[in-house]
């Protein structure tokens, strides 16, 4: 009987899992992580598998670390972990289907071609999570708290949050501000010399707090009525926006909500 | 008046200028500023038509002393003016910059007075954001035509980008519709600027080496406000590319906002489909190593409407075609139609470890709809793989949509003559 092995869904705890099916041969049949925050999409116990648990082992873990860069380089472990952070379901199994043909050495150019089957659903993969993170520079917004400074949520498809921090910490090194991940619960804090990591209570409690502490202010009404005359009536295309600009962002940014007194409200076309 | 009313109406004013590029200047926050500058260009957010906004686009002011035939703000329209001060604009530029709605100014401006005094007044704006407040974010100035070389110099040490706007591709019409403008006063600016930022990048370089408009140039050419053929666009556009080394080259549907008699009427809707033509070209320049003779020439002067400019350079040329993915030159698999930069390159590494197939080639996102005509794989059905042109073009355009038919509109527009005209004509 293969096993579902659950796992906190780190990646060093997915790197866990992949050394402990080497280690004691395992069957697997499936990898599950443990999320909080999406609990409705875990999915039901199944009856043809057997339930398994591996806890995170960081020494295990930067041992595998070192084997895919000595086999493959560091810019390989770099992609799988970019890809690995789009938290898809099934993303696990692909990335356990090519480090089991890495690490058989069967094929001697396999590390460095991008179009195998195994690498290619994995390269575009990454290549969708960094176009997030791209993309999330600039829809990043920061409302201005009273004690000057600048907090914004953000609810992005993918766990980018880690990826996008240097970037802000690279362009406003003197202030102080947070990005807060209010899907996944957790944000980047910037106190003008460090960043940290931090772990933040439920969804709910979080939004309502940090639009308590940091309202939108009159420059976020000017932005907006700004936003709203740069439009060209002549070339309205709803479409193009819809494509450019997913419609799953809106609710994070000022400019496309009807009313901005309340930061939670639903946006409209 | 106040901040906000002037920033809607100078907001509302410069929003016809199309460039909002914020790429190709790279450069960290400046020690006890803020702001910093991304060589790929970050956009910010896309307006209800669709186009991005990345800068906070304005004019310093719309009191123009001009009357150009196209543009809004010209004198003799009726229409509220305003001027900012160069302290509300930086305030502004700064107060949006550190909430991260834009990526940093785009500071254009009616000529107010002389064309020296309105360049002094944006140059000065930015001397200060980058002095005073040591602000590392994007700037892009709009250099005046007529401004002396003095002010044009310093404007490029403070920006990133600069811009000219030709509007009208060629001289004659140019100053037809804008009577103050002639080519002479357009390019002095742009050659002035790109011989200044050649002198700077010779030489030996180092990190402290001054930048001079290290996003270099752009301009914008309006498209059919006056009668110009694409192959004149073209042409017009790939001087630029060659001779002033632009970085780009914009294109604008022309949206009729004043009554004119010389210029198309004002129910003329913007020729939005020419203008995605016309970029798709403009792209075929820059990323796909085609030159505009081949794109166009004197006997077919327009882009085809059906079709896009590749297809159609394809479809003109079956002599290269199909070719074989796992041979052929990567310039040569960047000109298969439905084949871009990104999945040609993915090929091109990805066949010296094996062979590249169909399906292969589908999740890469290769257009196969387009592609399997032109290429020679073992996958792609025999009876594909030599087609006449007359027999690929219906295929390979996009069927129209059945339109469903209107009842009512129908009867309010009648086709048959009203009876009064019948009985005059018996």
């Amino acid at each position: 009987m293969s096993l579902s092995i659950s796992y906190d869904s780190s990646f060093d705890g997915f790197l866990s899992v992949v050394f402990e099916t080497y280690r004691q041969r395992l069957d697997v049949g499936d990898i599950v992580p443990e999320r909080p925050y999406d609990s409705d999409v875990t999915p039901s116990v199944d009856l043809f598998m057997q339930p398994f648990h591996v806890e995170t082992n960081a020494d295990s873990a930067s041992r595998l670390r070192r084997a895919v860069v000595n086999m493959a380089g560091e810019d390989v472990l770099n992609l799988l972990e970019t890809a690995f952070r789009s938290e898809e379901r099934g993303v696990e199994m692909k990335i356990l289907a090519y480090l089991r043909v890495l690490f058989s050495k069967s094929d001697p150019g396999f590390a460095r071609n991008p179009t195998s089957s195994e690498m290619l659903p994995l390269f575009l993969l990454a290549r969708a999570v960094r176009h997030e993170a791209g993309g999330m520079l600039g829809m990043v917004r920061f409302n201005k708290a009273p004690d000057g400074s600048y907090i914004a949520e953000i609810e992005p498809k993918y766990d980018i949050l880690e990826m996008i921090v240097g970037h802000f910490r690279g362009r406003f090194p003197n202030g102080r501000w947070a990005i807060v991940d209010v899907k996944r619960c957790y944000g980047a804090f910037y106190d003008g010399r460090h960043t940290e990591i931090l772990d933040l209570p439920d969804t709910d409690t979080l939004s309502r707090s940090i639009a308590e502490k940091a309202p939108p202010d009159e420059f976020t009404r000017m932005w907006k009525s700004y936003y709203d005359t740069m439009a060209i009536k002549e070339r309205l295309n709803p479409r193009l926006l819809r494509r450019c600009l997913p419609v799953r962002y809106w609710k994070h940014l000022h400019e496309r909500q009807q009313n901005l007194a309340g930061p939670a409200s639903r946006p409209t076309a | 008046m106040n901040l906000q009313e002037k920033l809607n109406i100078l907001g509302d004013a410069a929003k016809y200028d199309v460039s909002c590029s914020s790429s190709g200047s790279s450069r960290g926050a400046p020690k006890g500023g803020l702001g910093s500058g991304c060589s790929a260009g970050i956009c910010h957010t896309w307006s209800a038509d669709g186009r991005c906004i990345s800068l906070l686009k304005v004019l310093f002011s719309n009191a123009c002393k001009y009357d150009c035939a196209y543009c809004i703000n010209r004198r003799s329209n009726d229409i509220p003016r305003a001027t900012f001060t160069p302290r509300e604009l930086i305030d502004l530029t700064l107060e949006f910059y550190r909430r991260n709605y834009i990526e940093g100014l785009f500071l254009s401006s009616a000529v107010v007075g002389s064309p020296d005094a309105t360049m002094e007044k944006l140059v000065y704006v930015a001397k200060e954001l980058r002095t005073v407040h040591r602000f590392g974010g994007y700037i892009h100035l709009k250099a005046i035509p007529g401004a002396s070389p003095r002010l044009l110099y310093e404007a490029g040490l403070y920006a990133d980008r600069s811009s000219v706007n030709v509007e009208i591709p060629s001289d004659r019409q140019l100053q037809y519709l804008a009577p103050e403008k002639n080519y002479e006063s357009i390019f002095r600016p742009m050659n002035f600027l790109a011989e200044r930022k050649l002198e700077y990048s010779a030489g030996k370089r180092s990190r402290y080496t001054p930048k001079f408009l290290p996003a270099g140039q752009s301009t914008q050419m309006i498209v059919g406000a006056s009668g110009e053929s694409d192959l004149q666009i073209l042409r017009l556009s790939a001087g630029f590319y060659h001779q002033q080394r632009m970085k780009r080259v914009y294109f604008s549907g022309y949206i009729p906002v004043n009554a004119d008699k010389r210029l198309p009427a004002l129910t003329t809707k913007p020729p939005l489909l020419r203008e995605h033509r016309l970029y798709q070209a403009d792209w075929l320049m820059r990323f796909y190593h085609f030159g505009h003779e081949e794109i166009l020439d004197e006997s077919n002067p327009n882009l085809d409407p059906d079709l896009d400019p590749k297809a159609m350079w394809a479809l003109r040329h079956p002599e290269f075609f199909p070719i074989d993915l796992q041979t052929a030159d990567y310039e040569m698999i960047l000109r298969v139609p439905g084949i871009g930069v990104k999945s040609a390159q993915l090929i091109v590494s990805g066949r010296r470890f094996c062979k590249i197939r169909l399906e292969q080639l589908k999740k890469m996102g290769v257009v196969l709809k387009r592609a399997k005509y032109f290429i020679f794989n073992p996958d792609v059905p025999a009876n594909l793989r030599r087609l006449y042109p007359e027999m690929l073009r219906p295929l390979l355009i996009a069927r129209p949509k059945p339109a469903q038919l209107d009842f009512f509109s129908q009867l309010q527009a009648p086709s048959l003559p009203a009876p009064a005209q019948l009985s005059i004509a018996v």
